[in-house]
């Protein structure tokens, strides 16, 4: 049986900063193959280093990481995907300006080669207060945030204290200032291990990561549970879960998301969280998974 | 034999007001050489006499200026709906007027397939079934091992049978969104949206815009305008990639192709990038594939409430709708396009949407001063007055969607926009009063094409229900008429060519079995469609 593919949708109003964020994720050193689906190639900046080849409606870069347009039809192009016979390890999808990202992410929860990586939502700073109170334009510019899991607010000099509690209250999710964060892969990827330690001292938003490994064994009702009292500040949680013989739980939590799907294998309960340090400490994480 | 052919007719329908009517039509290499009588054509030489349209009346070939090519490919699939509907090979498809009809019209489509080939059906519509929901109980009557999936008319549901839901692996324990679970905790069999109904259409390949570029596809919609008395389609958002055009341009040009597509391509790119495709595109037209107009999207569906629509807004107290392409990049493209000499057809359902079009189109006519663009507003179908003459005042047409007076008219009085909009929606006769050009379609596959079905709605305002729904907007059959040639030809910036029998255009008709300015208004839609002629070669049903 072949590993699901996580979907993350990056959604975010026109100029809101999408691109932008692509950019520094793809560029980012992680060491995951990355395949990133964009509306329009041209603000796509690869270094001329990092890039293998291109062609019309494909960027293959060095470090394994591909960016192609996504054509007309968003579903046909994630069945592309998941048909090849090498699957990226995370699939990224730029959402149109104006699209809901709930309604594509949601392809993650019903599809059994995918599973659920979230809605990250990039907010302009300087634009969001008015373009949400816009009458035509402004409802859907706001639902973008009430959808996310993680709010990216952009083009700021200095972090908005108020307009990051305004968002959260919104959105029900973390909200962070791009210039807080020096690596998102953690945060949107949950990769944890050889990423961690290249994060710089200097960061300010240093993560956390905890791993835990058992012979832990839960039925769906008592997982569930558990997973819905986890600890605020623990942004992301995901992995395996035991339950019997035959079968065991695909986990992913991304920020107030919980998503629980059966494997119909048995695997050993093996799992990873991470947290802003500032936010929350590896014993509570503990804690709470070890009741 | 002369290479001059005289055609008589009961009655020749012209569309020309230099000679309204007339008995005989000579061509001469596809092309009209006169209109009279028997002796028309004397003055050009010797001429050959075809009686075989006799007893016909004939029409200038009827122009369909909105539809899609999937009209022809949705044939594929078995036909589930309310509404009796023909196919491209001249079966009529009986409605399923209760879930029980659904049941056995299905069971007898099954009947014809390969063992354990999926079933496939489209077309269903709840709206009209009141009696319970449709959901995988019914479908494993049909089969309990066959994968079932039937698609409902708006394309946004689907309801499987257990044997799909399986394939799928959706069961108790799925949490999606969209997959509908009953009060046992098990799926029903209802898929709401792309992302639930996308595990079930992958593995049973269910793929509507693939399969619409394949050449028996193209083929099945020149046979499904052929059986409408259409000599000129459009197909109103076409992505045109390389393949689909070589295939467009190979399939439309074989001699026995009897019908000129007028695809508009979807802006689904930048504007720099999608004009710049569209006057590449423009180089590549042929007589039968007329190509380099663009289509906008702006909202969604007033059934759906996804349109914008202005104050007071939905009935139901329901939030104003969504914009597939927000105001500032309408502005935008209109802004490249019109500044290009592109011209776009642009979707409008609510009359937001049709307001902010009008005013992109105004901004870029005063930087680009351009008469003569004649860029379409399609659907319009919340416009009142105010806004047709503001589109007259700015030469831009207006095609309207005429066929959902019928199809959706109780409803729009009664759950989407409420009586007194309804009554004056899909206005036709504002529309002209105003000034406006306008045309009439059917956007099949969401309606059937049937430019004299459409015609009937636009002259009798009739509903399901048998309700004449705002009188005042009627207008008469010769307007009607009109609308479906002239008018529409005058859309695609063909009316030199097509949409009148005269001199100098294609030899393109619409061949009848009876009289439409004749026949009591009421009957109109039931004028008999024998044939069309194209480009002087008739091909009768």
């Amino acid at each position: 049986m072949r590993d699901r593919l996580p979907l993350t949708v990056i959604s975010g109003y026109l100029g809101a900063g999408k691109t932008t964020l692509i950019n520094r994720i793809l560029a980012e050193d992680h060491g995951l193959k990355l395949l990133v689906m964009v509306n329009d190639f041209g603000a796509i900046n690869i270094d001329a280093d990092l890039l293998a080849s291109a062609d019309d409606d494909t960027l293959t870069l060095t470090n394994g990481c591909v960016c192609c347009t996504m054509g007309a039809d968003l579903f046909l192009a994630i069945g592309d995907v998941l048909d090849r016979d090498m699957r990226p390890d995370h699939l990224l999808i730029e959402a149109s300006g104006v699209a809901d990202p709930a309604r594509i992410a949601q392809v993650a929860q019903a599809e059994p080669d995918l599973v659920y990586g979230g809605i990250v939502t990039v907010v302009d700073g300087q634009s969001y207060e008015g373009l949400s109170q816009d009458p035509q334009i402004g409802a859907q510019v706001a639902g973008q945030v009430s959808a996310a899991d993680l709010v990216l607010i952009s083009k700021l000099d200095t972090p908005d204290l108020a307009l990051q509690l305004r968002l959260g209250v919104q959105a029900r999710a973390a909200v962070l200032d791009l210039t807080e964060v020096d690596a998102f892969a953690p945060l949107l990827f949950g990769s944890i291990g050889k990423d961690l330690p290249k994060i710089k001292a200097t960061s300010h938003a240093p993560y956390l990561g905890w791993s835990a490994q058992s012979d832990l064994a839960l039925g769906y009702d008592v997982l569930k549970t558990r997973l819905d009292e986890r600890p605020e500040g623990l942004f992301r949680f995901k992995g395996f879960v035991g339950h019997d013989e035959n079968s065991s739980w695909e986990v992913q939590c991304v920020g107030p998301s919980v998503n629980i799907k059966p494997l119909k294998q048995s695997r050993q309960t093996k799992v990873v969280g991470i947290g802003l340090r500032s936010q929350i400490t590896a014993d509570q994480i503990d804690d709470w998974w070890r009741v | 034999m002369s290479d001059i052919v005289v055609f008589s007719a009961k009655k020749i329908i012209t569309m020309d007001i230099n000679r309204m009517e007339a008995t005989h039509v000579a061509v001469r290499a596809g092309e009209i050489l006169a209109v009279g009588d028997a002796t028309c054509a004397d003055q050009w030489g010797a001429v050959t006499h075809d009686d075989s349209l006799k007893d016909a009346v004939l029409m200038p070939g009827f122009i369909e200026g909105h539809a899609h090519m999937m009209a022809g490919a949705m044939w594929e699939y078995a036909y589930a709906g309310f509404h009796d509907r023909i196919d491209p090979d001249g079966k009529m498809w009986p409605g399923l007027t209760d879930i029980d009809a659904v049941i056995a019209g299905l069971s007898d489509y099954a009947d014809t397939l390969d063992d354990g080939a999926p079933l496939v059906g489209w077309g269903f519509d709840p709206i009209f079934l009141t009696s319970e929901r449709l959901s995988k109980k019914h479908l494993d009557q049909i089969s309990s091992t066959r994968p079932i999936a039937i698609m409902f008319s708006n394309f946004h549901l689907m309801c499987v049978n257990s044997a799909a839901l399986d394939l799928a692996g959706f069961d108790q324990t799925t949490n999606a969104e969209g997959v509908i679970k009953g009060a046992d905790g098990m799926p029903t069999g209802e898929l709401q949206e792309m992302a639930a109904m996308f595990p079930v259409m992958r593995r049973l390949g269910i793929d509507f815009r693939g399969l619409s570029q394949k050449e028996a596809s193209i083929r099945a919609y020149a046979d499904v305008s052929r059986r409408a008395g259409v000599t000129t389609v459009t197909d109103l958002y076409s992505q045109m990639e390389e393949d689909d055009v070589t295939t467009m341009l190979r399939v439309t040009g074989a001699d026995d192709f009897p019908l000129r597509v007028v695809p508009a391509l979807g802006a689904m790119d930048g504007p720099k990038a999608i004009a710049d495709k569209a006057q590449a595109l423009a180089r590549r037209s042929t007589d039968k594939l007329r190509l380099g107009a663009v289509k906008l999207m702006t909202d969604g569906s007033i059934q759906g409430w996804t349109a914008r629509v202005k104050s007071p807004g939905y009935v139901g107290g329901q939030p104003n709708g969504i914009w597939n392409t927000p105001p500032e990049t309408i502005f935008a493209l209109v802004d490249e396009l019109h500044g290009r000499g592109i011209q776009m057809h642009i979707h409008v359902n609510g009359d937001e949407a049709a307001e902010v079009s009008l005013n992109a189109i105004e901004a870029a006519l005063r930087k680009h001063p351009w008469t003569g663009h004649r860029h379409v507003l399609q659907h319009c179908q919340m416009m009142g007055r105010d806004l047709f003459t503001r589109a007259a005042d700015m030469g831009v047409c207006c095609n309207i969607f005429a066929n959902h007076i019928y199809y959706f008219g109780d409803q729009h009085a009664a759950l989407t926009i409420g009586n007194d909009r309804a009554e004056r929606m899909d206005g036709s006769r504002s529309a002209i009063d105003a000034g406006v050009n306008i045309a009439i379609h059917s956007d099949a596959p969401v309606t059937p094409m049937a430019p004299l079905f459409t015609a009937w709605c636009a002259v009798n305002r009739q509903t399901m229900s048998g309700r004449t729904l705002g009188a005042a907007q009627c207008i008469d059959v010769e307007e009607a008429l009109f609308a479906i040639t002239m008018g529409a030809a005058y859309t695609l910036k063909l009316d030199s060519e097509i949409g009148s029998i005269e001199a100098g255009k294609r030899a393109d008709f619409a061949v009848l079995g009876d009289d439409p300015m004749a026949v009591e208004p009421l009957a109109l839609k039931d004028v008999p469609i024998l044939g069309t002629v194209f480009g002087g070669h008739v091909h009768l049903l």
